[in-house]
């Protein structure tokens, strides 16, 4: 122990550590009912062989697909994202409640147009179907092929928009065809696994508790050297 | 470990406006040609609590940068156009539709409205009107001394007159569909009208176009199903009590934070 303080700055990261996967339980359980959310999971990572420092990765598992015959409603059965054109660029989406806006165009709860390969799909009137591959049919007639993208690279993780959006990386590539899985009239449900959530807050607890408790130790050893040792006899 | 207790509780602020549509859904269990609807959610902004820092005495590692999200929030609600069951009644003005479309009704403000809703009467103008009392559009009058209306699969209407024994095609009833159903607005009294998210009418009779067919002396039920409702009910009270739960082991960490000097 060189440094006199190393053991507890060490315990004070992990504190932190702990805190901060009890903030990402929390907004995993807060989304349970959010359809195509993706958990995120939270993991130590040891920096300057001391410190617990917290990093994250988002479990990108698919979420049960639930039918709602809104011919809008557009769900990914497999991997990648749809591409939708934010005021802020272009952002990734896993689907959602779609529907037509004042120009005709098909866009998400925020006005977001959902994004083909020769852009922005428009549709007056008519009974839209859109099959596996993402090509969009009205009344029979293709008009557009819905733009698909690759998940990222293992190791890469997207980084979170809210509004149940992405933003891309720099490697971009589009979903191979034998990978596109497009449901109509379905939506992807979210993929939080309470239990396993709730099993997590309490081994949270109980680490967070234990944390503490070598930190009242270490502070009473240094009460008695500082008290005891070199007190008169 | 407050910002957890603040995400907390949109997570049970989300449960509880769910248990609010199901309660409605509930409610309308038997209203004539309901749709259920159902709340949806999206997750808040994600905040970038690190990273970029640089660290320690001996080397420059930097932190990884992890975003923590805040909380849900309602996206909307969503009304489901799925068919309801057709339940028979017996009644000759009562009609349902089976497959896809609406009738079309006149609104006092010269708007159309749309309902699956075909309990109808006969107003003192002899003209078909819903049971809130919108004439439905094109009209179609009933001579007084008709008897015997019937409604055929593709809408037309017929009577027989008091004083012939033939049978006298008098109009035919035409339906409306949309593109996406679900973008429609609901006004109450089983009524919607149409939106831009909904996209433009398609008008056309029964049986053509993609239409549905009307079945004459039955009505369209609810499609709410209560053990579907009871279920997510569950879901949602067991969600809800999930989030009290996670609200409690934050505070019961910052109780050991605290209890950390005595």
């Amino acid at each position: 122990m060189s440094d006199p303080t190393s053991g507890m700055t060490s315990a004070a990261s992990a504190l932190k550590y702990w805190e901060r996967r009890q903030e990402v339980v929390s907004n995993n359980l807060a989304n349970v009912s959010t359809d195509g959310f993706k958990a995120e999971r939270v993991f130590a990572r040891l920096v300057d062989d001391a410190l617990t420092v917290p990093d994250m990765a988002t479990d990108m598992r698919g979420g049960s697909i639930k039918p709602t015959n809104s011919p809008l409603d557009l769900a990914l059965d497999g991997p990648g994202f749809f591409v939708l054109d934010s005021p802020n660029g272009e952002r990734l989406t896993r689907g959602g409640s779609f529907h037509l806006d004042e120009t005709n165009r098909i866009v998400d709860a925020h006005g977001n147009a959902l994004l083909a390969e020769n852009g922005a799909v428009t549709v007056t009137k008519g009974t839209i179907e859109i099959d596996k591959g993402g090509s969009v049919k009205v009344d029979g007639h293709e008009i557009a092929k819905l733009r698909l993208e690759a998940p990222p690279a293992p190791g890469l993780s997207l980084q979170h928009e809210g509004s149940n959006m992405y933003v891309p990386g720099t490697a971009r590539q589009p979903l191979g065809a034998d990978a596109r899985i497009v449901r109509q009239g379905a939506l992807e449900a979210s993929n939080v696994d309470s239990i396993g959530a709730m099993v997590d807050m309490i081994s949270v607890q109980r680490a967070y508790a234990s944390v503490m408790k070598t930190v009242t130790t270490m502070d009473e050893v240094r009460r008695l050297i500082t008290n005891d040792i070199g007190k008169p006899v | 470990m407050d910002p957890a207790l603040r995400t907390a509780a949109t997570g049970m602020a989300a449960q509880q406006l769910r248990t609010e549509v199901i309660s409605n859904n509930l409610a309308n269990v038997n209203t004539t040609a309901f749709k259920r609807s159902r709340a949806q959610f999206e997750d808040l902004l994600y905040q970038t609590v690190q990273g970029a820092t640089v660290l320690g005495t001996r080397d420059s590692k930097t932190t990884p940068v992890i975003q923590i999200g805040r909380g849900t929030h309602l996206a909307g609600v969503q009304r489901l156009h799925t068919q309801g069951t057709v339940e028979s009644t017996g009644r000759s003005t009562d009609v349902a539709i089976e497959g896809e479309g609406f009738f079309q009704v006149q609104l006092a403000n010269n708007q159309v409205g749309y309902t699956r809703d075909g309990n109808f009467q006969v107003s003192d103008s002899s003209t078909l009107i819903t049971n809130g009392g919108y004439t439905i559009s094109p009209g179609i009058k009933i001579p007084t001394d008709a008897s015997d209306v019937s409604i055929s699969k593709t809408g037309v209407v017929s009577v027989r007159k008091a004083s012939s024994a033939d049978i006298q095609e008098i109009g035919r009833i035409e339906l409306a569909r949309f593109a996406n159903p679900a973008g429609l607005e609901s006004m109450g009294e089983n009524l919607y009208t149409e939106t831009p998210a909904s996209g433009e009418a398609i008008h056309g009779f029964p049986q053509e176009e993609g239409m549905g067919r009307l079945l004459q002396g039955s009505l369209e039920g609810s499609n709410v199903e209560i053990v579907q409702e009871m279920v997510d009910m569950i879901t949602s009270m067991r969600a809800y009590e999930i989030n009290s739960k996670s609200i409690k082991n934050s505070e019961d960490m910052m109780q050991v934070a605290n209890n950390m000097s005595r």
